[in-house]
């Protein structure tokens, strides 16, 4: 009896604490909230710099969204950090549609969506508001086992691909590596390129390197009727002739591992594991290879065509130095209701350094992204000096 | 003064005993926290499907029973919204199945070896060899399986069980090739399950025999059993039972596997029925596509999935559960356990 009454009240103790262990987080965050909210009272929002500098790490801004930007956000975090000490910035790489529910929902400060918000989803969110903060490119890799070895200590050249042949490949209409179509522009390439089935590996997981890919192919030709999403149904699955990776690295497994195989990936990525990728034959009927100087271009090219809700695509360029395939990878904020005024001062003044800084666009462009040209980035900052809290303008 | 804090005292005092009192009624404590601890398992489990059905209303009004239908036609497109169920539901039977067959041999093998014929000396090294397979992260499997097994092992094999099987009329439907030059296959799928889910079955198979009363091992040899025919016709009747709840517990593993599976299958949904071609399954679709899931179809028709996955390993598992039931009612174990 001693002993069971023992156990019952050990039990009991251990309940007990560990609901108290759980109840503890709660007071922890009110402590900070309130910090905050007393700083907004003592600080006059007309002139913020009289306002008294804020204890490190004190306000916490947290995102989520696009995995497609994360290397640059991580690495912008992390040195912002040195920037503002009060400011610590979570960016969380869960997808741009978790990253689009979580903005609307409100519980995150900003997204990153490299997909653009429909529009019943600007008015669910009622001031919701895109703006591009960087661009990638999307490249073809591939695996070719060539018919014969290339002269001792040359290279082989890469391969070169025009939009309709990208496009037919993935129609499964273009299906063996010495197809007219691809020796047409690979004259350098005729004894080489064997007569093998292709094999062409997508992204199996929805992502905005699939989404700027599709609606590239979509653009290019008048043939592909698969769309351009985020996930689609591949033509090529269904011919048999495709095959599914998980994540950039999934799809460069893929093509590694398989010979005479095509697939693509981010140009970051394709640079940071040192793999081979085909240059393309753009609008323009010229010869471009993916870097940040044909990115900057098809960039350049769009430069006029944002739309009142800070959108554009830039697939497909015309400029004679653009590459085809790349897009936009953009943030998305609340503009008129952001809760807490320091947090939202806090963020804009984050992402004003992160598109002005020259520290920022150097990170961005070592890691194969690149920065917005000027006059983007110009519309850009006039977009952010728009966004007000509690009716007063955030930025000065 | 001092009475007023007397009667405080005796106030506590009271307490102190009327909760003594209360404490004393332990077994009853203990019996309602084990109860409730029992019966929040069960409200979970509903609680869950209750949520899977609730937030897959408009996916399963838009497509009904067509979700589901076997069709080696269906198509699962996020553009035109248009989502049917059947080469996910194939991919993860077909998968589950051939690992199960192909693990249970092996299992039993080890398991008997284990328990019975090893010598003592090696048993226990092995047993933690098993154990730490049984460990491994599954994206290790993964890994390993795109860059060492699929093309060295998996490849060899799928070609030429496509050319010896391939041709004959019924089996061949399912080892129709060529099977990809990676290996990434519905094949390599199975074979990775098979590996996973080996040390599970193994390890309950070897506490089965060894649960097994000396008696019975020595009334068969006294009787002039070998010891494959005490094995084979004794012990593992014996332990059937045992055995299937361990093919259930593999059976779990395999229909609930997402990484490794997602990693080495090569996620296409393309329309046969081929072991040899690449597939997909429930658990992969979800883990793929739901981050990015944006229309209001697309995340319900992968909840929906979810929700299907939920029913059929509850049914399988059901299923299994009768399976024991059969067999430990006649089995002579439920005698000596009277």
């Amino acid at each position: 009896m001693r002993k069971n009454m023992f156990f019952a009240v050990a039990l009991i103790t251990l309940t007990g604490l560990l609901l108290s262990a759980c109840g503890g987080a709660a007071p922890a965050t009110v402590e900070v909230t309130r910090a905050v909210n007393q700083t907004v009272v003592v600080t006059p929002t007309s002139d913020p710099n009289a306002a008294t500098p804020l204890a490190p790490g004190s306000v916490q801004i947290n995102g989520a969204g696009a995995t497609f930007p994360l290397p640059v956000y991580s690495a912008w975090t992390y040195a912002y950090k040195y920037v503002d000490p009060a400011v610590v910035i979570n960016y969380q790489g869960i997808g741009s549609g978790g990253g689009k529910k979580a903005i609307i929902d409100g519980t995150v400060d900003f997204a990153g969506s490299d997909s653009l918000l429909k529009d019943e989803e600007y008015t669910s969110g009622k001031d919701l508001q895109m703006y591009p903060m960087l661009a990638g490119a999307v490249v073809p890799i591939y695996n070719i086992k060539w018919a014969q070895d290339f002269a001792s200590g040359a290279n082989a050249p890469a391969l070169v691909l025009d939009r309709q042949t990208l496009v037919d490949i993935y129609n499964a209409k273009v299906t063996r590596w010495n197809d007219p179509k691809i020796l047409a522009t690979n004259p350098d390439l005729a004894d080489y390129l064997p007569n093998s089935a292709i094999t062409a590996v997508h992204r199996s997981d929805g992502s905005g390197t699939t989404e700027i890919f599709t609606k590239s192919l979509t653009s290019f030709s008048t043939d592909w009727t698969a769309g351009g999403a985020s996930a689609i149904e591949w033509p090529v699955d269904k011919a048999g002739n495709g095959m599914g990776g998980k994540g950039n690295q999934g799809v460069a497994a893929a093509v590694i591992n398989t010979p005479n195989a095509i697939g693509y990936v981010e140009l970051s990525y394709a640079i940071s594991n040192g793999m081979t990728y085909a240059s393309m034959i753009n609008k323009a009927g010229k010869t471009v290879v993916a870097n940040a100087a044909s990115l900057n271009a098809a960039m350049s090219d769009f430069a006029g065509a944002f739309s009142d809700k800070l959108t554009a695509t830039i697939v497909d360029a015309s400029g004679a130095g653009s590459w085809p395939i790349a897009g936009y990878t953009y943030i998305i904020l609340h503009t008129q209701n952001m809760p807490d005024c320091v947090k939202a001062q806090k963020l804009l003044e984050f992402l004003r350094w992160a598109v002005t800084d020259p520290s920022a666009g150097q990170q961005a462009s070592d890691l194969g992204y690149s920065v917005l040209p000027a006059a983007v980035r110009d519309t850009v900052l006039s977009k952010l000096g728009e966004v007000t809290c509690k009716g007063t303008a955030v930025l000065h | 003064m001092i009475n007023k804090s007397r009667a405080v005292l005796s106030m506590f005092e009271r307490l102190r005993i009327r909760a003594g009192k209360a404490l004393l009624h332990g077994d009853r404590i203990w019996q309602a926290l084990t109860v409730g601890m029992g019966l929040g398992v069960l409200l979970l489990i509903l609680w869950i499907g209750w949520i899977l059905w609730q937030d897959s209303p408009e996916a399963r009004s838009a497509f009904g029973l067509s979700f589901l239908l076997p069709s080696l036609d269906a198509s699962w497109n996020p553009v035109l919204d248009k989502f049917q169920a059947w080469p996910f539901i194939y991919g993860t039977l077909i998968t589950s199945a051939a690992a199960i067959l192909l693990a249970l041999p092996i299992s039993l093998g080890i398991g008997i070896f284990l328990a019975e014929l090893c010598p003592a000396w090696l048993r226990l090294p092995l047993g933690w060899m098993l154990e730490l397979l049984a460990a491994i992260p599954s994206v290790v499997f993964g890994l390993w399986g795109i860059f060492v097994f699929l093309p060295r092992i998996v490849e060899p094999i799928g070609a030429a069980l496509g050319s010896a099987l391939g041709p004959l009329p019924l089996l061949g439907a399912f080892f129709t090739g060529p099977i990809p030059v990676s290996g990434a296959s519905r094949l390599a799928a199975a074979l990775i399950l098979t590996i996973m889910i080996v040390p599970t079955i193994t390890a309950v198979t070897r506490d089965v025999f060894l649960a097994i009363p000396r008696s019975q091992r020595e009334a068969a040899f006294a009787l002039g059993a070998t010891e494959w025919e005490t094995i084979s016709q004794v012990l593992v009747p014996y332990g059937l039972s045992g055995i299937l709840g361990a093919v259930i517990l593999g059976l779990g593993r395999a229909l609930g596997e997402t990484m490794a599976v997602t990693m080495v299958i090569g996620n296409s949904i393309e329309g046969t029925l081929s072991l040899l071609r690449p597939g997909y399954t429930m658990s992969s679709i979800i883990a793929n596509e739901f981050a990015e899931a944006v229309s209001v179809l697309h995340s319900q028709a992968l909840i929906e999935i979810g929700l299907l996955l939920f029913f059929i390993t509850l049914l399988l598992n059901l299923v299994a559960r009768f399976l024991v039931w059969r067999v430990a009612r006649r089995s002579p174990q439920q005698e000596v356990r009277g």
